[in-house]
């Protein structure tokens, strides 16, 4: 606990928390949506088209994508980690925020098996997908809307965080 | 009569049901609302990324078909939306980054509505695998990813410039 608050109350913690700058919280917080978009929409898109939509459309192409979601996924986690430090003794005393690394966790294995399980196999796009493959669909639909769920969910379970004045919470 | 209008809607049991009276529905519209988000833009990000010379090997014919998840990403959206304005109303009309929210979804709709009058969209759906889409429709795309970006920048600004929550 010493640890947390000496990491929240550091310069770069108490910045990102109370300055009145939009480029603190305010523009941390729009990355870590635009990071959220790109990465989950991209995976969903994917997704979809595995599970048997828009079918005609080859699957090999999209293997392109996944730097779109690296690319979110590392936006997210620098301006995660920069919302972690700024309130560090609340988040990382909240176990919904467990909840959501674990779901985040699981997703990006997820994320990775599809490329080499699903996009690394030769008969792709010559054959119909597996149900392994579709199962993999499945999963990474259902663990990214976990993430997203435990996210939101952070801002009402366990102690109150974010910037000062943001009551983002039911009265 | 925007401001009539919100006295009604606040007044009504439906604003006081997703303003706390019933406190599981704000936090689970919220919720929705990051779901329409990433389903909408994951879709359409793709296909304007496409457009833009990413990913080249896809047919866009193919490509569009998966344009009804989006809209029903939008349509999550424009449902959850309407029900936070409901909730409370006054914390929306008069704050200047939910003026440019709605600037910018009328907008990207302007943008989407040009792609289909000027047949633009037909000749796209022609656009096979390694083929460029003409410069009109990557002028489309790169107009979209900025406008549906900027829709997320003020939506996240509604509580930092305006007075939302």
């Amino acid at each position: 606990m010493q640890f947390l608050l000496w990491l929240e109350r550091s310069a770069l913690g108490s910045w990102v928390r109370e300055s009145s700058s939009l480029w603190a919280y305010p523009t941390i917080l729009f990355a870590h949506t635009v990071g959220l978009g790109f990465l989950v929409g991209t995976n969903t898109a994917v997704d979809l088209r595995m599970l048997g939509f828009a079918e005609r459309l080859p699957l090999a192409p999209m293997e392109r994508f996944f730097s779109v979601m690296w690319l979110g996924f590392w936006v997210n986690a620098l301006s995660g980690t920069l919302l972690l430090i700024a309130d560090a003794s609340t988040k990382l005393t909240n176990p919904v925020f467990y909840v959501k690394m674990a779901f985040v966790t699981l997703a990006v294995v997820n994320m990775v098996l599809i490329r080499r399980r699903v996009f690394r196999d030769p008969a792709l796009d010559t054959a119909p997908l597996a149900g392994p493959a579709k199962v993999l669909a499945v999963t990474s639909l259902f663990f990214w809307m976990g993430a997203i769920t435990a996210g939101r969910l952070m801002a009402y379970f366990g102690p109150v965080s974010g910037a000062p004045g943001l009551q983002n919470r039911i009265p | 009569m925007l401001q009539a209008f919100s006295t009604w809607l606040h007044g009504t049991t439906l604003s006081w049901a997703v303003a706390g009276g019933i406190p599981w529905i704000w936090p689970a519209c919220e919720t929705l609302h990051f779901m329409g988000l990433a389903l909408l833009v994951g879709v359409v990000g793709v296909l304007d990324l496409r457009m833009l010379g990413m990913a080249k090997g896809l047919p866009l014919g193919p490509l569009q078909r998966l344009m009804p998840w989006a809209i029903l990403g939008f349509g999550i959206n424009m449902v959850t939306g309407f029900l936070f304005f409901a909730g409370d109303p006054f914390q929306y009309i008069h704050n200047i980054a939910f003026g440019f929210k709605l600037l910018f979804i009328g907008l990207a709709g302007v943008n989407v509505i040009l792609f289909y009058v000027t047949c633009l969209s037909r000749t796209v759906d022609g656009v096979g695998a390694g083929h460029d889409v003409p410069p009109a429709a990557k002028l489309v795309a790169a107009t979209s990813l900025f406008l549906w970006v900027g829709v997320m920048y003020w939506g996240r600004m509604l509580p930092f410039i305006g007075n939302a929550f």
